[in-house]
């Protein structure tokens, strides 16, 4: 394997940042970009390692969610649900082509049906529990920081 | 900003100054719509040297949010006119060709130290009860102020009283669609669907400031010195303000603004403004603050990509969303 490997090179960058370049910068505005440059550089290293996992998650529960939403389709989405129905035929051919983008189009519009009270407790229920693990997964890639 | 250039710019504006001179130019962190230089300037006058701090905010290449900085020097210098507590706006230049981009020039409040968030928890508390206190009468004079009086109808008086939310709604909704690179942010999807469909109307119409929170006024040991960052100033809903101010992501748990217990903010609100809280109204106002909140980052994080800025911490607002994509969970009960 050639090196160093990515995780390595951003590792050491990181290092050139806070301890060869930062003590060389007199502006304030300069040393703050620098700095928050190596936070950045610490997420990236966090991210060479996590995004992969985490995406798969994602493109596994929208997957998931999707099929098991065409389940409920006859039984719990309601008259007027057109538009839903729509988009889980097309979240399910874009499940079959490892379409994320699409499949988070037809999630989120569940997602917005269940804000505007448009589904039954069963759907409702299903769609909560992708909300949270949704935000459970962001929480665990990103972290859940405040400005402070 | 070149040194030269603006040293040439302020003796054309200060004609009765001899021997007029910028000392210690520098770029400082904040203000994050512009870019914000600090500098003093000294000068000549009536066989005087005098010396006065100031600070350069010109138009950025890019970054959060694309704000008219005509627009902001009205309502600062007018703020200033009706005494809240703001540095005074001195020149305002228009013209690209001076400082490559427009950029305005305006008083240095010096001493002053500021958060990034919630009101530091290391300060003392008798300090946080007097911040608390003069916030609240900041906000409560910035509503009672007569804004058609002080020269500010410019910036759009609603024709009714459901318009405020309508138009605020509407107005980040297009930014969403606008800088979301064609992603689908559930969240945001649900939470501006849910202000369309859920709209209230004001008590009454009053200047909003937009982004009156802890983290951008400027305080020392003796209290609050200055409110800040007044780019998003508009007419419209005083709860708009209130419920911004209070936002979990400006907080500190159930402290509001890092500074007092949430109900008991609402209740000194109540207090001192005579108006009651409506829960309704705060609820809305609050779902749009965290859904502003992330296309406010969404927008830096798109000019990043996009190339037109290279400050560093536009990428890392995306460590901001999952709190704010919480927070409307949380509101609008979606996990």
């Amino acid at each position: 394997m050639p090196r160093p490997t990515l995780k390595e090179l951003m590792t050491g960058l990181q290092g050139t940042v806070v301890q060869t370049l930062l003590p060389e910068l007199t502006s304030p505005y300069a040393q703050g970009q620098a700095m928050s440059l190596a936070l950045m550089m610490v997420h990236a290293v966090d991210s060479i390692e996590k995004e992969p996992a985490y995406d798969a998650a994602e493109i596994k529960d929208l997957r998931t969610t999707i099929a098991m939403l065409r389940r409920l389709e006859k039984s719990h989405l309601k008259r007027g649900c057109g538009d839903l129905k729509k988009m889980l035929v097309s979240g399910a051919k874009a499940a079959a082509r490892h379409d994320q983008r699409e499949m988070e189009a037809t999630v989120s519009a569940f997602v917005t049906a269940l804000a505007l009270g448009r589904l039954d407790d069963i759907a409702a229920k299903r769609v909560r529990a992708w909300v949270h693990r949704h935000l459970e997964r962001q929480k665990a890639f990103l972290g859940s920081s405040i400005p402070g | 900003m070149d040194q030269a250039r603006l040293t040439e710019y302020l003796r054309r504006k200060m004609p009765q100054a001899d021997d007029l001179r910028v000392i210690g130019l520098k770029r400082i962190s904040g203000g994050s719509s512009r870019e914000s230089y600090a500098f003093d300037v000294e000068w000549n006058e009536n066989g005087e040297r005098r010396t006065r701090p100031m600070i350069g905010r010109r138009d950025p290449t890019g970054g959060l949010l694309k704000s008219e900085r005509q627009r902001e020097f009205r309502v600062i210098d007018a703020m200033n006119r009706a005494g809240l507590r703001v540095p005074e706006a001195i020149f305002l230049e228009i013209d690209p060709a001076v400082m490559d981009r427009p950029f305005f020039v305006m008083h240095r409040v010096v001493g002053g130290r500021t958060s990034n968030g919630a009101f530091p928890a290391t300060e003392p508390d008798h300090l946080r009860e007097k911040i608390a206190h003069q916030f609240l009468d900041e906000l409560v004079h910035l509503q009672a102020l007569d804004y058609k009086a002080l020269g500010l109808g410019f910036l759009g008086e609603p024709q009714n009283l459901g318009e405020p939310a309508r138009v605020q709604a509407a107005h980040w909704t297009e930014i969403y669609h606008r800088d979301r690179m064609g992603e689908h942010y559930a969240l945001l999807d649900a939470a501006f669907a849910w202000l369309e469909a859920n709209p209230v109307e004001a008590d009454r119409i009053t200047l909003v400031h937009g982004d009156f929170r802890s983290g951008n006024y400027l305080y020392d040991d003796n209290g609050m010195m200055a409110m800040l960052d007044w780019e998003m100033a508009h007419l419209g809903d005083p709860m708009e303000d209130l419920g911004w101010a209070a936002m979990r992501f400006w907080s500190r748990e159930d402290i509001a603004a890092g500074l007092m217990e949430r109900e008991a903010f609402y209740r000194l609100y109540e207090e001192k403004s005579g108006h009651p809280v409506d829960r309704k109204r705060l609820r809305f106002y609050q779902v749009l603050g965290d859904a502003k909140m992330a296309v406010i980052c969404l927008t830096g994080i798109r000019d990043f990509v996009e190339g037109r800025t290279s400050d560093s911490v536009m990428p890392f607002l995306k460590v901001l969303l999952p709190a704010l994509y919480g927070d409307i969970a949380l509101q609008l009960e979606l996990a």
